[in-house]
């Protein structure tokens, strides 16, 4: 599933860092597989990522995904600095990769649990990819990270009512029709041959 | 060891990179050279052949979808006819159809010979699950294809395709030459020489050609030449000096004509 936001929510142009340059955090389920397929169309796009993904999921298609990010030479960072201020120095936006809607709290504790310790406080803008990751999939935030775009996959989950950020997309154009009755999904149409829709204007 | 071989011009000589203004490819990919292409992404880079043919099939509903509006036909229906062979390019040809329905289109698959593959299988449910219909024999005559579809996408033979035309594609590319409704083909027009294309065969009206144009495309005569695959990485875009023009933004496709 490619997740072609980068155009809508941050055109090339309109980056303030000289560089491209994206950094995106993988965690060790389905969500971290999702952003590694992410980052590779990014840097199909010419933009920069940097793949933070320390714990790597044994999964042989996953580690395919990592394979192919590897070879387009995407970096990938040995360890997340604490200091948000170097994060903040080095890209342009952070997307958030870590926990999807089939988390379980408690779920893999270390290492993200610190992971999102830091991004809570990054400035530079969060996209997060279905779930803002460590949100209850359905009573939303209570003191976590507060990402600026929001990429619902398939459908929004009940936890995007609690999204406050700038710009909601969903990407979910390739579910088969008697699946989105069959769950009542009522999916807005989509643009053209456009794979992500915007549900909200942008700010 | 055989790979790249890079062409033998005075700046390429040193090894450097050749300079050459975007859209003039050197020289376009053999049929030997496209599939080493290929290997190295399924070797190499660990892609799997589901990931490429579900990228390609994208891309070629996506050129479609830019070339043939659903409202430029002048079916009732923007009904598609979408043939497919019996290996890859028939995939690709699945992997369409299934796009072209969630973009509006109305499209039938005509697909006599099926791998015997999950993969295969897999694209097969995904499209009869989504209510595209299967032909169980072919449209006897021309004019009742004329009739019927606005569209033909050809997705019988790719650019792994030597030597003769099996049955019953034979009689499937004797009766699609005689059509007037537009032929779309996917990489390669079915019946060409790889290299060398085919002057009484196929013509079609537009071309997706799949990572790089193959040599084949110097004998393509019609409106629409797209190129899709964006996902061939640079550095293999490099060592086989394909010089592809930047496609733009975040499309999958590019029309290059």
């Amino acid at each position: 599933c490619n997740v072609p936001f980068s155009r809508q929510a941050f055109p090339l142009p309109s980056l303030p860092r000289k560089q491209p340059t994206v950094l995106v955090v993988c965690g060790p389920a389905q969500n971290g597989a999702i952003g590694l397929v992410c980052a590779r169309h990014l840097r199909i796009f010419d933009y920069e990522p940097t793949i933070f993904y320390p714990k790597r999921s044994p999964d042989p298609l996953y580690r395919d995904f990592t394979t192919q990010c590897e070879k387009m030479d995407i970096p990938f960072l040995s360890y997340l600095p604490t200091e948000v201020q170097l994060i903040n120095d080095a890209y342009n936006a952070v997307v958030d990769a870590v926990l999807g809607a089939e988390a379980e709290a408690g779920e893999g504790r270390e290492p993200c649990a610190a992971i999102l310790a830091t991004l809570k406080h990054v400035r530079i803008p969060i996209v997060s990819l279905d779930v803002p990751s460590g949100w209850d999939v359905e009573a939303g935030s209570s003191g976590g990270i507060s990402p600026d775009v929001l990429v619902s996959l398939s459908a929004p989950k009940q936890c995007a009512r609690c999204f406050l950020g700038r710009q909601h997309f969903v990407a979910g154009r390739f579910l088969p029709y008697d699946v989105q009755k069959k769950f009542e999904l009522n999916p807005p149409d989509y643009p053209g041959t456009e794979c992500v829709v915007a549900l909200r204007a942008p700010r | 060891p055989r790979g790249a071989r890079l062409p033998l011009t005075p700046q390429s000589r040193g090894g450097g990179r050749v300079s050459r203004p975007p859209g003039v490819p050197r020289s376009l990919p053999r049929q030997e050279e496209a599939q080493a292409i290929d290997q190295e992404l399924f070797t190499d880079y660990k892609f799997s052949v589901d990931q490429l043919m579900e990228l390609a099939g994208l891309s070629c509903a996506t050129a479609i979808a830019k070339a043939y509006p659903p409202s430029s036909f002048t079916t009732s229906q923007p009904t598609v006819l979408v043939v497919c062979g019996p290996g890859n390019n028939g995939g690709d040809g699945l992997v369409c159809a299934r796009h072209l329905k969630m973009f509006g289109y109305e499209p039938t698959v005509y697909y006599p010979k099926r791998p015997n593959k999950p993969l295969f299988e897999g694209l097969t449910t995904q499209c009869q699950k989504m209510d595209i219909p299967f032909l169980s024999e072919f449209p006897a005559e021309a004019a009742l294809i004329d009739e019927l579809y606005g569209l033909v996408v050809d997705a019988i033979f790719g650019f792994s395709f030597k030597g003769a035309v099996r049955e019953p594609f034979g009689s499937i590319l004797s009766t699609l030459e005689r059509i007037t409704a537009p032929i779309a083909s996917i990489d390669i027009p079915s019946g060409w020489d790889v290299e060398k294309g085919k002057a009484d065969g196929l013509q079609p009206d537009m071309l997706i050609s799949l990572t790089a144009p193959k040599k084949a495309a110097m004998h393509f005569t019609g409106r629409y030449h797209f190129l899709g695959g964006r996902f061939v990485p640079a550095a293999l875009q490099e060592k086989y000096a394909l010089n592809l023009p930047p496609y733009p933004e975040t499309d999958c496709v590019l029309q290059l004509t």
